[in-house]
């Protein structure tokens, strides 16, 4: 049997890159559900569009703009306007943190400009981002980027010629290890939602997120990783979001204690 | 807003389907979402800004779904570095 990733699927006469089609399969039904929410507890469903299109623009900014900080060594930043180097620039990877503080910071500049109850839909809606990270990491997985360290036990893969991976060196499925834990937090998150206990989904996400990561980085042999110091770029941010959770945290247990002694 | 929203709309999802550098055609294609949704808010009957909504979604995941790739980007990596 002819092994073979599936970096593309081909349709219609087109080949469209495999990442994207999980990335979209992700979202689709990550917004099915945050419909469901949003007729139970009676929210506004453009509100919910409009905060969306907000963190979609912020997260591809930001994810686009921490690689390209990442790999600013590397880039030809006098060639950055060529209209052809501009293309594979764009197309030449993203940063998933840079994507989630691009995202957050949205949230907050469409608070200001809209006046949307945003902290409503982000704690309800929570789950929708791990969600969709799970998908995108088995979208890794298929086409073979941020791959595992070389390893040989139980369930190890082997890639072919055609994919990112080192082809013919047995590696561990980081990616299928880290879509199972995002997927397990997104379904615990959706069960607090669906209890009405969301009033710390975010902070749970962001401590329990930023420490999978931190461990999880430690499995992970692409290239590219951005080191400062003893810990990768996304080690660092993974500590500063742990501060910032604990910050959150705090200031999200004032508001309730506020809340009930009016 | 709405015929704003429908304009961008129609570029964003011209833009996904014929020109490169899509995540401008996907920002583009933002813009319009977040106009055509606020019209709607205020005016749900509003025919043009649902079309300008639903193009510009369209648009925008034409636009992210060939550009947004992170394996597809590896080829990419390759050629830049």
């Amino acid at each position: 049997m002819e092994e073979r990733m599936h970096l593309y699927i081909e349709f219609l006469g087109r080949e469209i890159p495999t990442y994207s089609v999980m990335i979209l399969l992700g979202g689709i039904t990550a917004n099915l559900l945050a419909l469901y929410f949003v007729k139970r507890d009676h929210l506004n469903l453009y509100d919910m569009i409009i905060l969306e299109a907000y963190i979609v623009l912020g997260g591809a900014l930001g994810a686009k703009g921490l690689f390209l900080w990442v790999n600013r060594d590397r880039i030809d930043w006098s060639r950055f306007f060529e209209p052809e180097y501009f293309d594979l620039l764009m197309k030449a990877g993203l940063v998933f943190y840079g994507g989630l503080l691009g995202g957050l910071f949205m949230v907050f500049l469409c608070k200001i400009i809209h006046h949307i109850e945003v902290e409503r839909y982000v704690r309800t809606l929570c789950f929708s981002i791990p969600w969709v990270h799970a998908f995108g990491r088995v979208g890794c997985f298929m086409a073979g980027c941020c791959y595992g360290i070389p390893y040989s036990g139980p369930g190890a893969v082997v890639f072919p010629e055609d994919c990112y991976a080192p082809a013919g060196i047995s590696l561990f499925p980081i990616q299928l290890l880290e879509a199972g834990c995002l997927m397990l937090l997104a379904l615990f998150l959706l069960y607090l939602s669906i209890r009405g206990k969301y009033t710390y989904t975010l902070e749970v996400y962001l401590v329990l997120y930023a420490v999978l990561r931190f461990f999880l980085e430690e499995l992970r042999y692409d290239s590219d990783r951005g080191y400062m110091g003893p810990f990768s770029t996304s080690q660092w941010i993974s500590i500063i979001l742990l501060i910032l959770s604990a910050y959150l945290f705090w200031k999200q247990k004032r508001v309730q204690i506020e809340t009930k002694n009016i | 807003m709405a015929v704003a929203s429908l304009v961008l709309g129609i570029i964003s999802t011209i833009w996904g389907v014929i020109l490169p550098s899509k995540i401008i055609g996907a920002i583009i294609g933002i813009v319009g979402i977040v106009l055509g949704a606020v019209v709607k808010k205020n005016d749900p009957s509003n025919g043009m800004a649902t079309a300008g909504l639903v193009l510009s979604v369209i648009g925008t995941v034409l636009c992210l779904i060939i550009s947004v790739a992170c394996a597809a980007a590896c080829g990419a990596c390759g050629a830049l570095f």
